[in-house]
């Protein structure tokens, strides 16, 4: 199935991703290939039962909701533009 | 002291005898490192200085007679595994500079025990492919074949230990990314059972597939470092409160009654021939040894590859989606909040991370739910009931862990549907969270090593070792010439 471009457009905005006119056509071309690979799993007749999800693998081993000591706030801002113990981002509201 | 091929348990020996000091063992290891990874290519950082300190303090928990299984033991890590002060870069231009301020669980246990860090081994991208080609930093060379793929996504981890430049490494494997770089290279890894280890500061691909195991010489090294890095961790909610055996107790006792099945589908026309001989030649060599063998099917598997990749693309495209350059991360430009993100996004990540988070979003997204996300859904439940049923009439699953033999570099770039479908022998087992080891069975005529994997029952990663010891008890591993 060849993707559309309108598709790929949506796909990009959903995916916060930018192409130029021959990335998009390149990306295309290759959505389309990968996209004929998936749809293989259309001729597979089983549904999905959520009733027997977690039967398998069960994890809800949550640990109690308390505050606990985190990593000091200057190794957590050592990795981005810090300002005052803040992110420094663009403005946002004009 | 000869480093070539050396195993954990004599270097063990060694430390503890005074035959070697640990700094002496380190600096042994970096010089090797120094004089011939130029070639190879498989680590992105080398950690020198870190790695003499620990040396030094891992030396005299030797001298105060405090040594533990890995008191002293130089490894190298794959760098998606968070490290304190350590940069860890995924291989992407994302993360370039991120150093974590924090460990992750795994790296806490060895801590523990006093390891020597070498530095940080090559990867695939967010550890997306299959060949190491999509690392930004540094396109891992098989020590094999130099113009040869090492596999991946763990292949700076398996040329690591391939080429004698660490007795050992770990890896991270959500579709195979430890055991087929593992069958490539000619080493033996293993990807423990989905919950054994703690994911915590595993830097997340799939979450419902991501699994952090050892790469080693051979299957007992990969039990000594299973033995330190398995257990639950509150810190991750899908890690299993189970406890951990002696994973090298099996190891030895003989396979005779072991029932050994193997999926005709897993030996059909698609696999090499010469992958096909070795496998079944190694399964004919276990029969000899007592072992019964079963034949079975698991007709999910024609499924696979798209029910991985829409589970595993789609997890990716909700994972990935924290990278905005704003907390952590490279930060491009823009006048606004949105253009920011988007040209940070589009700068930092490679071609194929950004082909796996459109297919993510293309399987989440309105319309396509239900068609492709559910019915991978559906296809995981089959292929977990196939397994069960199979694990019903047999103790383990023998099967190649890849179709072919390490292909050339750039054989496959260009091509994505080939490079998914070469996935196909190791990523049913991630869909159904098994454990499965990849141990080499054998050389292609040019010298190029096969693997062969055995997956066991959930949890039962004692008697796959069992298996693969076995096997390489008598097999002569060939050392790569470099």
């Amino acid at each position: 199935m060849a993707v559309e471009l309108d598709t790929i457009k949506h796909l990009c905005e959903l995916s916060k991703l930018n192409y130029d006119e021959d990335g998009l056509k390149k990306v295309m071309g290759e959505m389309s290939d990968i996209i004929d690979l998936m749809d293989e799993i259309k001729s597979f007749d089983l549904e999905y039962d959520d009733t027997k999800d977690g039967c398998e693998i069960r994890f809800c081993d949550t640990r109690e909701d308390i505050a606990e000591e985190s990593a000091p706030t200057d190794k957590l801002l050592s990795n981005t533009e810090p300002s005052n113990n803040c992110y420094v981002v663009p403005k946002v509201v004009e | 002291m000869d480093i070539t091929r050396a195993k954990i348990r004599d270097l063990r020996r060694s430390l503890d005898s005074r035959e070697i000091g640990a700094e002496e063992l380190c600096a042994e290891y970096l010089k090797r490192i120094k004089e011939k990874d130029k070639k190879v290519l498989s680590f992105i950082t080398v950690t020198e200085n870190e790695a003499l300190q620990s040396a030094k303090r891992a030396q005299k928990m030797i001298d105060e007679g405090k040594s533990s299984a890995l008191t002293g033991i130089p490894l190298a890590i794959k760098d998606n595994i968070c490290i304190d002060g350590v940069r860890t870069t995924c291989a992407s231009r994302m993360l370039e500079n991120f150093v974590p301020p924090y460990n992750a669980t795994v790296i806490e246990k060895l801590n523990a025990e006093g390891y020597v860090l070498l530095g940080r081994a090559s990867m695939d991208e967010f550890a997306m492919g299959g060949s190491t080609q999509t690392s930004a930093f540094a396109k891992t060379k098989n020590p094999y074949d130099l113009e040869c793929v090492p596999g991946g996504s763990s292949g700076g981890s398996a040329a690591a230990v391939a080429a004698s430049f660490a007795p050992a490494a770990l890896g991270s494997d959500t579709g195979g990314s430890i055991r087929q770089p593992s069958s490539f290279c000619g080493v033996t890894g293993i990807k423990p059972t989905y919950g054994r280890v703690s994911r915590y500061g595993l830097v997340a691909f799939a979450s419902s597939l991501d699994q952090i195991g050892p790469i080693a010489n051979d299957a007992y090294d990969c039990a000594v470092l299973l033995n330190v890095i398995c257990g639950h961790d509150r810190r991750d909610a899908t890690s299993a409160r189970r406890d951990v055996p002696d994973f090298t107790e099996k190891l030895g006792e003989p396979i005779k009654g072991l029932k050994i099945a193997m999926p005709k589908e897993f030996f059909s026309d698609d696999i090499d021939p010469v992958v096909r001989t070795h496998v079944t030649n190694a399964a004919k060599e276990l029969e000899k040894r007592g072992a019964v063998l079963v034949d079975c099917s698991i007709p999910g598997l024609k499924y696979a590859i798209p029910a991985y990749y829409l589970i595993a693309c789609a997890e990716a495209a909700s994972n990935l989606s924290r990278f905005d350059g704003i907390k952590y991360g490279f930060r491009g430009e823009g006048r606004t909040y949105d253009e920011l993100i988007r040209d940070s996004r589009s700068r930092g990540f490679g071609e194929e991370v950004k082909r796996r988070i459109l297919l993510g979003n293309y399987a989440l997204s309105s319309g396509y739910y239900d068609a492709y996300y559910k019915k991978a859904l559906a296809l995981k439940q089959e292929i977990i009931k196939e397994y069960n049923d199979i694990f019903d009439i047999a103790d383990v699953i023998l099967t190649p862990t890849a179709p072919t033999p390490a292909y050339k570099i750039g054989a496959q770039d260009n091509d994505p549907v080939k490079m998914y479908m070469a996935d196909i022998c190791t990523v049913t087992v991630n869909i159904a969270g098994l454990p499965g080891i990849s141990t080499t069975c054998g050389y292609t005529d040019g010298g190029l090593p096969i693997g062969m994997s055995i997956i066991g029952r959930r949890f039962d990663e004692q008697t796959i070792l069992q298996v693969a010891n076995e096997w390489e008890t008598g097999f002569v591993p060939l050392s790569p010439e470099l």
